[in-house]
């Protein structure tokens, strides 16, 4: 379905991407000389201790932000604005209070006036991917958190995005709720076969998710590493269990707390 | 049935309900009272309990009046009594056509508020979600805002003359300024999230203006106007004492020449009431225009 994410340009180039905000006194250098290439189909995690500038990296790729050096290239086209080839899930609960958890997911398409899809139930398609076909006529004050980010989520799907984007999606979830839809997710993301960019600062959800963790050190925020967790390849682990069990897990677990603990004792 | 036959008489019943409680505690362990008290802080009022206290209000407030005004020996024509002031609006709508001042003057309110609505929302909403907008007409719209209506009187009456057009700009003076600044504070509250996730769904800017920024803050318009209409009604019997042969501010003009107390009495009552179905109406469109907000 996603053929054109083959071509040989495919996937995410961002390179050498700098930001800088005018601040108070002095400009804030929140990104510098960030660097980064993400294979189509693959999910690139983006790591790091708070304020590193992984939200503004984010934003940038959305188009919400504009850089103030470098670039962005998705499958050899420039970034340059909001565009629903990118699709975004945010960090706070975004579902529109006046239209019901349907109408919700269906809002891309409605907007962009794509009829055929509407018509072909894709709408349903992406209800029943994130398990919310029962509440599909549900307005969104009458579910509970993970459920408003399902719909979140279905909403940046409806319109076959080439790239999903994720700000922390389940940092405002409880622990519980937060391993049941990254399980939800992974399964969402195999099945969709979906390029993914994801901010987290949540260690294991990097490791279960993640293709490739980006991990960046803060003031001004810059790539410090470039991980690539072997366990998405293994079919068999999708389960949170199955993650902690594996030899290769403890290790890199520890690798990366510790880059975190140096990070954050500056 | 037997039980109740052979009973002590009531004033013996204390001790016997007594000793049945003792009994039963035994047996479980004592809930602890809960005390039923009027007074509680945030405690939500049962809907029948809300009417009856409602209705007690006015009860109590037409026996206080019903009072002081037969009170002394005679009857006084300055403060006539409710039964008076019922009797005066039964005769003014049976016997000297008082229903032709009322329309007169909802046709006033009605129109007047419909035109300031019609310019203060698509000003307002403009001004809300483009501080460009905002910074262009904000310094007009905030100087007028402190100039009272009452002041252009004088103005209103050399240019349009006594007719209906000047009643209703002075009207429309009364509420538009606050009308367009409070609208521009309601679209001001859109979150950002929420015009960003349409931005990323590729929402253009007329289509988040009206798919996101207009339906998040529709609500709060509709409660603005309903605010917004009462202030209306000062302004009409403004208007109408100041100049004015019909409407239900004329009528009370009228009747203070000769010192018809009731009359001018009930023109309150008849103000009081249609703000009141007014305000009603307003939270019915709110009711039926989303149900999203619905909670039990
Ligand atoms: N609009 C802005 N104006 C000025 N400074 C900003 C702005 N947005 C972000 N910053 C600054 O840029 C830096 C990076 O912010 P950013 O939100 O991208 O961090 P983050 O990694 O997402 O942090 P967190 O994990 O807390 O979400 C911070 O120092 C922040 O203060
Ligand atoms: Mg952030």
């Amino acid at each position: 379905m996603s053929a054109a994410l083959d071509l040989q340009h495919g996937g995410l180039e961002v390179a050498r991407l700098g930001k800088v905000f005018p601040g108070r006194d002095k400009p804030v250098i929140a990104v510098e000389d960030v660097s980064f290439h993400v294979e189509p189909r693959q999910v690139c995690m983006l790591l790091g201790p708070s304020g590193c500038g992984k939200s503004t990296i984010l934003r940038m790729i959305a188009g919400l932000e504009q850089p103030s050096s470098g670039g962005i290239n998705l499958n050899g086209n420039p970034v340059v604005g909001p565009h629903r080839e990118r699709g975004m899930v945010f960090q706070g609960y975004t579902s529109f209070p006046w239209l019901t958890v349907r109408q919700n997911v269906s809002y891309g398409l409605r907007i962009n006036g794509d009829a055929y899809a509407l018509r072909e139930g894709t709408v349903d398609h992406y209800l029943e991917r994130v398990g919310l076909s029962r509440f599909a006529d549900a307005w969104p004050h009458q579910l509970s958190g993970g459920m408003r980010q399902r719909v979140a989520l279905a909403r940046a799907l409806a319109t076959t995005p080439q790239l999903l984007l994720m700000d922390e999606p389940f940092g405002a979830l409880d622990a519980e709720t937060r391993w049941q839809m990254q399980e939800l997710l992974l399964n969402v993301i195999r099945k969709e076969r979906m390029t993914v960019v994801m901010v987290t600062h949540d260690v294991e959800e990097a490791l279960l998710l993640g293709d490739q963790i980006v991990f960046l050190s803060s003031h001004p925020g810059r790539v410090r590493t470039m991980l690539y967790p072997p366990f998405k390849g293994d079919d068999a682990i999708c389960t949170r269990e199955a993650l902690r069990t594996h030899p290769d897990y403890a290790p890199m677990e520890r690798q990366i707390l510790a880059m975190m603990r140096e990070e954050g004792g500056h | 049935m037997l039980q109740r036959v052979i009973s002590p008489p009531p004033s013996e019943q204390p001790p016997a309900t007594l000793a049945g409680v003792t009994t039963q505690a035994r047996q479980a362990p004592p809930a602890i009272p809960v005390r039923q008290r009027w007074l509680e802080f945030k405690q939500p009022v049962s809907t029948p309990s809300k009417l009856l206290l409602g209705i007690a209000a006015w009860i109590l407030f037409l026996l206080g009046w019903h009072l002081a005004a037969t009170s002394g020996t005679e009857a006084n024509p300055l403060f006539p009594s409710p039964a008076d002031v019922s009797g005066s609006l039964w005769n003014l709508f049976a016997e000297r056509g008082f229903h032709s001042d009322v329309l007169a003057s909802l046709q006033r309110i009605l129109l007047s508020f419909g035109l300031a609505v019609a310019v203060a929302v698509p000003t307002g909403v403009l001004m809300g979600a483009f501080p460009a907008v905002e910074a262009f007409f904000s310094p007009l719209v905030s100087a007028f805002r402190y100039l009272p209506a009452p002041a252009f009187i004088p103005l209103l009456l050399m240019w349009l003359g006594t007719g209906d057009t000047q009643k209703i700009a002075l009207l429309v003076l009364g509420v538009i300024w606050f009308l367009i600044t409070l609208v521009c504070d309601t679209v001001k509250q859109t979150p950002v999230d929420f015009i960003e996730t349409s931005r990323t769904l590729g929402g253009s800017r007329r289509t988040i203006l009206w798919t996101v920024v207009l339906p998040s803050s529709l609500p709060g318009i509709v409660d603005t106007c309903r605010q917004m209409l009462a202030v209306s009604w000062t302004y009409l019997v403004i208007a109408e004492i100041v100049a004015a042969t019909d409407g239900i501010g004329a009528m009370m003009m009228r009747a203070r020449r000769f010192v018809h107390v009731d009359d001018i009495m009930a023109g309150i009552l008849i103000i009081g009431a249609l703000g009141l179905l007014c305000d009603l109406a307003f939270r019915g469109l709110h009711w039926l225009m989303f149900p999203y907000l619905r909670r039990r």
